[in-house]
């Protein structure tokens, strides 16, 4: 695990969101053990009761699953399921606003979608 | 650890003219880490001695899985209040040497660890041998805090624990009391006035408030109905009408409101041309009980 809790976000969605960043960036892989909620509490100064919702909810998604006696696991897939669950919030969390800022702008769709263009083309290759 | 549920019901308390507590229900359930956040004289201290059976009430009854506190020594075997201490004494100096304290301590707590506090002794570097009131504000609290962690009672409240602690043992105090919590899962009750390092130790958070429960819910529920609100007047009065509102700050035609509401009323303000921002529990503590002395 790596990063700090400082956002203002509610600590359980920090704690699962840190759990996805790492396996995608593959410091957990597939079928690896991650950290138990008394790791997690512990490394974070966080109450062992909000760690263990932040796991759960990564479980409920199917990100992760529980080995009985030995702990939470990363699940087939899991890869893909994240990056599957951040396309859903890329396009709450960013498309949506980046739409609605140009439209507060009075650009047409043609301009934003141009402007999208030109960005992609001045970015880094996909 | 066994541990009973801690119950006040209809808590009533004065001094002199003065009531403190106004008819006060609290329950404290086991296996969990509760906050108790209140402004100065709210009546935390009060609160805490009456529920331990250290100080008389009015009115009201505090029971211990079901059984009454007071002069309960049953009871009290599995409570313990671990009070400030104080280097002055009556009229003079507090002579007695931490080791004094400890040893009593053992005598009254039927869990005692004395290795345990041996440990806490040696982390926070006090010397049995040294007289209370030689001690600085921080080493004060850190005999208080060896006493109640060594206690090992399953109902274990600190008041103000942190308060004279520097920020780097305040974080070391919160290491201590996870790392306790994680291997025994015995009931913490610690109130504070520094908040928001303290908030996510606390799965429960009770703010109390002139005398009275305000809330006691789990912290990051109670957090995440609050909301500042900020925009164009018109706009922000139309997105919060029907949301209860906790204060109100204009700068010319762009006003901020802080607000709470249900997850769906404040669902709908996400698609106002409006900004939204989310509050600590700091944040919630001041709307809640500043009444209007902050601004």
């Amino acid at each position: 695990m790596h990063g700090t809790l400082n956002d203002q976000s509610l600590i359980y969605l920090q704690i699962a969101k840190m759990l996805e960043d790492d396996i995608l960036r593959g410091v957990y892989q597939e079928e690896e053990q991650v950290p138990s909620t008394n790791e997690l509490a512990r490394g974070y100064n966080i109450n062992p009761a909000t760690a263990a919702k932040g796991i759960n909810l990564l479980v409920a998604d199917g990100i992760l699953y529980k080995k009985r006696g030995i702990g939470m696991f990363v699940s087939q897939g899991a890869g893909e399921a994240v990056k599957q669950k951040r396309k859903a919030a890329f396009y709450d969390g960013y498309v949506k606003p980046l739409v609605k800022e140009g439209a507060s702008l009075n650009l047409s769709g043609e301009e934003l979608l141009a402007m999208v263009h030109r960005a992609i083309e001045e970015g880094e290759p996909l | 650890m066994s541990t009973g549920i801690l119950k006040a019901q209809g808590l009533c308390k004065s001094y002199k003219n003065k009531q403190v507590l106004h008819n006060l229900d609290l329950t404290i359930e086991p296996g969990k880490i509760y906050g108790l956040i209140g402004r100065n004289g709210a009546g935390k201290t009060t609160l805490l001695g009456i529920l331990t059976a250290q100080n008389t009430k009015d009115g009201g009854q505090v029971t211990y899985n079901g059984q009454d506190v007071w002069e309960n020594q049953q009871a009290l075997n599995d409570i313990c209040f671990s009070r400030e201490m104080q280097s002055t004494m009556f009229y003079g100096r507090n002579n007695l040497k931490i080791k004094h304290y400890l040893k009593s301590a053992a005598i009254y707590y039927p869990n005692w660890d004395k290795d345990y506090a041996q440990r806490l002794l040696e982390e926070f570097k006090l010397e049995p041998q040294k007289k209370i009131y030689q001690l600085s504000k921080g080493q004060l609290s850190m005999v208080t805090i060896t006493i109640a962690l060594a206690s090992r009672s399953p109902i274990t409240i600190l008041d103000e624990p942190a308060a004279g602690l520097d920020v780097v043992m305040r974080e070391r105090f919160y290491q201590l009391l996870l790392e306790d919590f994680a291997q025994t899962n015995r009931t913490f009750l610690v109130s504070t006035h520094i908040i928001e390092e303290a908030a996510s130790v606390f799965e429960q958070v009770i703010i109390l408030d002139e005398g009275r429960i305000l809330e006691n819910c789990p912290t990051e529920e109670l957090v995440d109905q609050f909301r500042y609100i900020s925009g164009r007047e018109d706009e922000v009065d139309r997105v919060c009408a029907g949301l209860e509102i906790l204060s109100v700050h204009q700068m010319g035609r762009h006003k901020t409101v802080a607000v709470r509401g249900s997850g769906v009323k404040l669902e709908d303000a996400r698609k106002a041309d409006v900004d939204i921002a989310p509050m600590n529990l700091q944040n919630v503590f001041v709307a809640l009980c500043s009444h209007g002395d902050a601004q």
